[in-house]
């Protein structure tokens, strides 16, 4: 068993594929057409696991999503080497931020949304 | 940019404002109005945080709760013209045609063939987490495999 594919929902496919990529620097690794969405998977430059950027057209994933939105949850986190440089770098691209880098016991977190309903969480361990 | 706690909440209110379907629908000011913030920012912020304008996510919110009204088969099209807040027929037929890609009554009619349960959602038009998986061609997990043996090696 293995953690090869992990998941979030996203409200329009093609605009998260550019905010998954243009924005925040992931790859396209699948795209494949299933019906009226996509199996669509990006992966980082740095390692292999995918993450597949799945639509949330169910109502159920809808509503579990609104309401994470709304509560200031994030769905995912990303590991990053230096979050100050992240913070800069996504904030001049136009990236909101909920909570700036701040320090949380051994990490140091920064939330941003992803403009596809969800809060996404960056952290630098210590 | 930042946005402050309480922007944040303003903005949240105003998502479930433009959700909701009132007698009396309120326009984008008057929504900016109810959370204390100009049009202009209203708009700006709205569309940095959601990555659509106000207007856009009203838009898709009543197709998508269109589509759901229709592919549960016990509305008319008629029926869920009305209940998405829409008061005209064409105008709703022909919106939802130009975004969905296909009428509502034939979106409706796919529904139906497509159902296996009485009761249940479609699952090929409203996929649950990860389901489209399964319908992805045996290329697919092909790819995954070598895509495996290669982080391998």
């Amino acid at each position: 068993m293995r953690i090869r594919i992990t998941s979030i929902m996203v409200d329009n496919q093609e605009k998260a594929l550019r905010f998954y990529t243009d924005v925040l620097g992931f790859q396209k690794k699948h795209d494949f057409p299933v019906g009226d969405y996509k199996w669509l998977t990006v992966v980082s430059p740095e390692g292999p696991k995918e993450l597949a950027l799945e639509p949330n057209a169910n109502p159920a994933g809808k509503t579990f999503q609104e309401a994470m939105f709304a509560q200031g949850i994030p769905v995912a986190a990303f590991e990053v080497d230096d979050i100050r440089y992240e913070y800069a770098r996504l904030k001049a691209r136009g990236v909101v931020f909920t909570n700036e880098p701040a320090k949380a016991g051994p990490v140091t977190i920064a939330v941003l949304s992803d403009t596809c309903g969800n809060l996404i969480e960056l952290y630098q361990p210590a | 940019m930042i946005v402050t706690r309480e922007t944040f909440r303003r903005l949240c209110r105003a998502r479930d404002l433009l959700v909701e379907i009132p007698e009396e629908r309120l326009s984008i000011a008057e929504i900016a109005q109810k959370i204390d913030v100009s049009p202009f920012h209203f708009i700006r912020q709205f569309q940095s945080l959601f990555g659509v304008t106000p207007h856009q996510y009203r838009i898709r919110s009543r197709l998508d709760r269109a589509k759901l009204l229709l592919a549960t088969g016990e509305h008319s099209v008629t029926d869920v013209c009305m209940e998405v807040g829409f008061s005209s027929l064409g105008s709703f037929s022909d919106l939802f045609t130009r975004r969905i890609g296909t009428s509502p009554s034939a979106y409706q009619h796919q529904a139906r063939v497509s159902v296996q349960v009485p009761g249940t959602l479609p699952q090929k038009l409203f996929p649950g987490c990860l389901s489209l998986m399964g319908c992805l061609p045996p290329t697919a997990f092909r790819n995954f495999r070598e895509a495996r043996l290669t982080t391998a090696r």
